[in-house]
């Protein structure tokens, strides 16, 4: 489905999309995630932004272009077509959107589980916010099939194609059309990221720090995000808050160990949530 | 009100037991445990509750010690004991220890006594709580090494029976270990051992809190199978009753409770008053969704415990607030910290709580040492159970009323096929104090 079919936010993206073009996206967020001698690449792209509400709530996402482009990722080189990604990560008010829009299933039956847009998370036996905030704040602790499982069922009920993003996706979205190597400097750090200089150890409301080129909050830092690497295994992309400075690229990356859910007192472990996951979240992508 | 609670025939031995300020681990005796000196030796661990929590507790035994087996499982269905067998043994590291054969798998209400009688040297505890009393006198009664998750017992004379049985088999020098894991974590650990340094000065106030979900919601009358009996609807839902749970703030924030009595050094609260209700229907359940408890100790020292269950709201939260003299403590799920005149942070724990109970456990049997936390484990339950107690009541419920309560909720006579009556849910004012 074309997002355009909806007049309103068409107009609105069409606008906006305009006052980019007229302001250039460096002026409006001047000096932005700029590394040293990294070269600007023309600009491309022409999907327009749009904001989706969540199916049966008043939640909504904002969803943003990104240009297509090629990128190597670990050395084998990735073309990407334009998509769309979410302007920040899935805050706790969207997972709970997902989550409350019908029983959960089954906490422990490993056998009789079809993934499907109706799949949807266990009760979790941890805390999954930890207390450190629910609304506002990224949807932390959650494993990649919940994160895959929220992204079928935002597409069961909308009609659209979301789905998490890859790999390259990724970090194309979080270099915001920067290549070549990449380097911060820590006043900038601290104006685009939550990293462990300045997070206090803990995942920080969403959409808080200056966002990149694409308009795009928190790609650097607060949780890493989950994607789909080449292969189409998961993989944990991007920096985290618990991360220092040094780790503060578009390039780091994490796979899942058995530390992530050590402390889940249940076995077998939770397929829905990471008991020692906090660093772990997730935000949508949408093919047009 | 409080007066009436009071009671003047507690027993010495009891007061004994409940009272004294918890010096440590008491005299442990080390006899009976020789058998495992020698590293290869098997020892044979049997699983009373099969479901998520047992199963994981098996997976923990079975990684703490190699030469540990699991020999034998109970359970009231099948269904649980063929899935948790099933999930073990697919484990590449461990599976191949689940040596349980059809004929050491029991099912039924007795599946405990089987177990008991296979030859086993270890039993793990972890059916519904209401079960636990009755399954560690039958342990005890057995000569086994016990790990018995929390809480020790739904209601105080089945706290106190299950007490009473492994003091007076003291002498045999078996392990006890409560599932009370935060007294495991290496966080906590620091954390409570620089509280009794005096690194916050004198301790105040606790402020803790257990502010979370529902954990398994009472299904519709509509759901319950054509035939299933009263026994098997309220075992199968078993989180939703009294008898069987304790209420959430027993059965869950018993963890909370018994971290402000390690807080306190063991030493009991005199009185608690409580408030509490139900917000969401809940069906046949007769739990309710929040308790808040005040706690008083006899010094004037006092403590809060703020407990909820209620499904997907803005805001959650389970920390306990230490309030020294001298700083604040900040306790969470596995990292603690302190501030005011000196701060400090935990490391980041090597190991979960959950494997080093078991490490401890199975190092203690290996070595012929005792462990024995079947002491703390009664005063942190009784303590959960005072404060329901005071919420479903209204009353404030004295610590001496708890050590001669009578309130005993485990059912007269229990067929598996029998007719079992619902209590109604608690209301203040007319539940009596029991």
């Amino acid at each position: 489905m074309n997002p355009t079919a909806n007049a309103a936010p068409a107009r609105a993206a069409r606008a906006l999309h305009v006052l980019l073009a007229v302001l250039g996206a460096g002026a409006l967020i001047p000096g932005l995630l700029l590394p040293s001698g990294a070269q600007q690449p023309a600009a491309g792209g022409k999907l327009p932004p749009f904001v989706q509400t969540l199916p049966g709530s008043v939640v909504k996402v904002r969803m943003m272009p990104v240009p297509g482009g090629t990128i190597a990722i670990r050395g084998r080189q990735a073309t990407v077509k334009p998509f769309w990604i979410a302007r920040t990560e899935t805050p706790w008010e969207a997972f709970d959107a997902f989550t409350n829009s019908g029983p959960p299933s089954p906490a422990y039956d490993q056998t009789e589980f079809l993934p499907d847009a109706i799949a949807r998370p266990s009760k979790s036996y941890i805390l999954p916010d930890l207390g450190w905030g629910h609304n506002g704040y990224p949807a932390i602790n959650v494993s990649f099939l919940s994160s895959q499982m929220f992204c079928r069922w935002l597409a069961a009920g909308t009609g659209r194609k979301y789905r998490l993003p890859t790999e390259a996706e990724w970090e194309l979205a979080c270099r915001g059309g920067v290549v070549g190597p990449w380097k911060l400097d820590k006043a900038t750090l601290d104006r685009v990221a939550w990293h462990a200089g300045n997070s206090d150890g803990t995942a920080h409301p969403v959409g808080k720090k200056q966002p990149n080129r694409l308009g795009l909050h928190d790609m650097l830092g607060n949780p890493g995000e989950w994607a789909t690497d080449l292969d189409g295994q998961p993989i944990l992309c991007g920096p985290t808050f618990l991360d220092g400075p040094r780790a503060m690229t578009p390039s780091t990356r994490r796979r899942q160990t058995p530390k992530w859910q050590e402390t889940d007192p249940q076995f077998p472990k939770s397929r829905w949530w990471l008991a020692d996951g906090k660093f772990v979240g997730f935000r949508i992508a949408c093919e047009p | 009100m409080s007066n009436a609670c009071e009671s003047s025939d507690s027993s010495p031995s009891r007061r004994e037991f409940l009272t004294a300020t918890a010096g440590a681990v008491a005299a442990l005796a080390a006899t009976g445990n020789y058998a495992f000196a020698q590293g290869s030796d098997v020892i044979k661990v049997g699983l009373i509750g099969c479901g998520g929590r047992g199963t994981g507790a098996a997976a923990d035994a079975l990684q703490a010690d190699p030469g540990v087996r699991i020999t034998a499982m109970g359970d009231v269905y099948q269904s649980q004991i063929d899935a948790s067998l099933r999930n073990l043994k697919e484990q590449t590291t461990f599976g191949d220890r689940v040596l349980v054969p059809r004929d050491r798998q029991f099912v039924g209400l007795d599946n405990h006594e089987r177990v008991l009688e296979s030859g086993v040297d270890v039993v793990l505890l972890c059916a519904p709580p209401g079960f636990r009393p009755v399954h560690i006198k039958a342990a005890v009664a057995a000569s086994k090494h016990i790990f018995a998750e929390k809480p020790m017992g739904t209601d105080a004379v089945g706290v106190r029976t299950a007490l009473e049985a492994v003091q007076a088999a003291r002498s045999r020098g078996k392990c006890f270990v409560s599932g009370f894991c935060y007294r495991y974590a290496s966080t906590h650990r620091a954390f409570y051992s620089r509280l009794h340094d005096g690194a916050l000065g004198p301790v105040r106030a606790v402020h803790a809190t257990y502010i979370t979900g529902p954990v398994k919601p009472m299904p519709p009358p509509s759901a319950r199978p054509a035939g299933m009996s009263d026994v098997e609807w309220q075992i199968r839902n078993w989180y939703n009753f009294v008898w069987l749970s304790g209420d959430g703030l027993v059965e869950q924030a018993c963890h909370s409770i018994d971290k402000i009595l390690w807080a306190m050094k063991d030493v009991p609260p005199i009185r608690a008053v409580a408030t509490g209700g139900r917000v969401f229907p809940n069906n046949e359940g007769n739990i309710y969704d929040h308790i808040d408890v005040f706690y008083e100790w006899a010094d004037g020292t006092r403590a809060t415990m703020a407990q909820r269950q209620m499904p997907d709201l803005p805001h959650n939260d389970n920390t306990d607030y230490v309030i020294g003299a001298k700083g604040v403590g900040i306790v969470r799920f596995s990292s603690a910290e302190m501030s005011g005149e000196t701060r400090w942070r935990t490391d980041p724990p090597k190991k979960s709580m959950y494997h080093l109970e078991h490490d401890a456990l199975f190092a203690a049997i290996r070595s012929g040492k005792s462990i024995n936390d079947a002491e703390k484990m009664a005063r942190s339950t009784l303590a959960g159970i005072m404060g329901r107690m005071a919420a479903y009541t209204g009353a404030a419920v004295t610590w001496e009323h708890i050590l001669n309560s009578k309130e005993d909720l485990y059912p007269a006579s229990l067929e598996w096929n029998g007719r079992l009556a619902i209590a109604p849910m608690a209301i203040p004012g007319r539940t009596a104090l029991v």
